[in-house]
């Protein structure tokens, strides 16, 4: 089958990852990702949505199991991994832009090393990113001189630059003020609409119900229930998923 | 209302009289109880005298060693730093044998005295290293003007190789402090930093260059400025191989003059102008990086 036209753009197999320690975070778990879908994780804190979330860019490394992105393995080859790393783009809670280079610098630096653009070119793109996120007139301020809703949009920018095939957002909202929440959520609705493959952990219910595709609720390591969102907020099907739901609600 | 506590309070007046109380019993202790005579006005002519040729003031002893203490930590520093991020980067690897290498070298040196490593490889540099580079071979084969720049940068021609040998059994040693540091500093950064670099697809080496680096240098530099310090104390020890600075020279007047007081109080003071002065410029350099965060 041609790469291009593969139908699966993630394909999660029987993975598990225990941390030393014991804490078993993911549990055999599998699932497959379509292109342009948007997946929400959601489930309680400690429920392994994150660490499941890092395997899937070689942040962590599982102990079992497979995962391939875009037809590639993601396994010990190197060179695997620098192509997953390419193509999978992230975003972190801490948002991590890097405080010494100005937001133009920061969305410029894998362009311009990573994917061998001049200057020039790679800061035309940051600055339509810069734009589409709406931060168009900060590019020469440091990350430090942002609200944290700035950062993260600066941060979206960032990871989009490289121009990924998937993009993960690892509780993009989680350590934002409430005021500003919604101007992150308003620029990844955005990306949704346009088409990007999303997996997307949050507890976002309005976010989840908007734009996505798909909704799987975790606990233990494990999938307790996965469906679209209307099945999954208006009628769930498990007791586990009804009880964590009456409570962010 | 508020008022603040006053900042000198009487106590602090009766310890400094107490301080000063005890100078001046060591000061009298010197005078009248050691039958020590002293003769400062000796001192001047050991930092410069006039030259019987030319009958113009030129450096003498003391002067000289300041100098050579100088251009000893100054030429030191630098292969220091660099094996310092070289072997902090080794402790940093993942590499387990890289680790080890860089572990070794840093533990071996920090759990030596300084006295007893010098003797060690100094002898070693002098005596296999030097001839291995070819460095006896290279000065003497400079033209006469290549011979006197090397003269006032480094050492003249009869002391180079000594003074070479001295550069780099000091540079040995301050590096695995510096590593130190540097390591102290890369591992400082947050790991949210380097995942960030990863997920963007950065190689390891361009992490280190534009991520991890950039920001550990402002974080080391006070450290790194403190330990710049050190290695002008620490070039104290190459009196003992007979490198002509500071301390050397000073031992050198103490002996064909006897002024023992004189001359060691001269030689702290010119150790001091150059310490203190480099803390001093440390403090700004700390004021600047921390008013542009």
């Amino acid at each position: 089958m041609n790469k291009t036209e593969y139908d699966y753009i993630i394909e999660i197999e029987n993975v598990s990852k225990t941390f030393t320690g014991g804490v078993e975070a993911v549990r055999d778990f599998s699932a497959k990702i379509r292109r342009q879908q948007v997946v929400v994780i959601m489930g309680p804190s400690g429920s392994g949505k994150s660490t499941l979330l890092r395997c899937l860019n070689g942040l962590e490394t599982p102990d079992n199991g497979a995962i391939v992105v875009d037809g590639i393995p993601l396994d010990d080859d190197k060179h695997h991994r620098l192509e997953i790393r390419k193509e999978v783009g992230m975003v972190f809670q801490s948002f991590n832009l890097f405080p010494h280079l100005t937001v133009l610098e920061n969305v410029n630096l894998a362009q311009m090393r990573v994917r061998k653009k001049d200057k020039a070119a790679a800061t035309q793109r940051s600055t339509e990113l810069l734009q589409m996120v709406g931060i168009a007139d900060k590019v020469n301020a440091y990350p430090a001189q942002l609200s944290g809703g700035q950062q993260q949009r600066v941060a979206i920018a960032r990871a989009l630059a490289m121009a990924p095939k998937v993009m993960l957002f690892d509780e993009p909202t989680s350590a934002l003020d409430p005021e500003m929440i919604n101007e992150v959520l308003d620029v990844m609705k955005v990306l949704a609409r346009s088409g990007m493959t999303m997996v997307v952990v949050t507890h976002e219910m309005g976010f989840a119900r908007e734009v996505s595709d798909w909704v799987i609720f975790m606990d233990g390591g494990q999938i307790v229930e996965t469906g679209t969102p209307e099945c999954i907020f208006t009628n769930p099907q498990e007791e586990r998923t009804q009880r964590f739901l009456s409570q962010i609600l | 209302m508020f008022t603040r506590k006053p900042k000198f309070r009487p106590i602090d007046a009766v310890l400094i009289l107490l301080c000063l109380a005890a100078g001046v019993y060591v000061a009298y202790r010197v005078k009248y109880g050691l039958e020590y005579r002293s003769d400062w006005g000796a001192i001047p002519q050991f930092l410069f005298h006039r030259d019987p040729a030319t009958g113009r003031w030129v450096p003498n002893y003391l002067l000289q060693g300041l100098v050579t203490t100088l251009k000893l930590s100054f030429w030191a520093t630098l292969p220091a730093l660099g094996m310092g991020l070289v072997v902090a980067l080794f402790r940093t690897s993942r590499n387990l044998f890289l680790r080890m290498v860089g572990r070794t070298y840093v533990e071996l040196i920090r759990n030596l005295p300084p006295l007893v490593l010098i003797f060690i490889f100094y002898f070693f540099v002098i005596d296999q290293l030097m001839p291995l580079l070819g460095i006896e071979a290279f000065i003497r084969s400079r033209s006469i003007g290549a011979q006197t720049v090397l003269a006032i940068l480094f050492a003249e021609k009869s002391l180079f190789v000594q003074f070479v040998s001295g550069v780099l059994t000091l540079a040995f040693f301050e590096g695995a402090y510096m590593a130190e540091i540097i390591r102290a500093g890369i591992e400082s950064i947050e790991r949210g930093q380097r995942e960030a670099a990863y997920s963007l697809g950065l190689s390891w080496a361009d992490e280190m260059r534009f991520v991890v680096l950039p920001q550990v240098v402002k974080r080391v530099l006070p450290a790194l400025a403190n330990e710049f310090i050190n290695t002008i104390k620490y070039s104290a020890i190459a009196s003992i191989v007979s490198i002509q600075e500071l301390t050397f020279m000073g031992r050198q007047v103490v002996v064909a003059t006897r002024y023992i007081f004189e001359t060691w109080i001269t030689v702290a003071a010119l150790y001091m102008v150059l310490t203190l002065s480099l803390s001093l410029a440390t403090g700004g350099l700390e004021r600047t990086l921390r008013t542009s965060d």
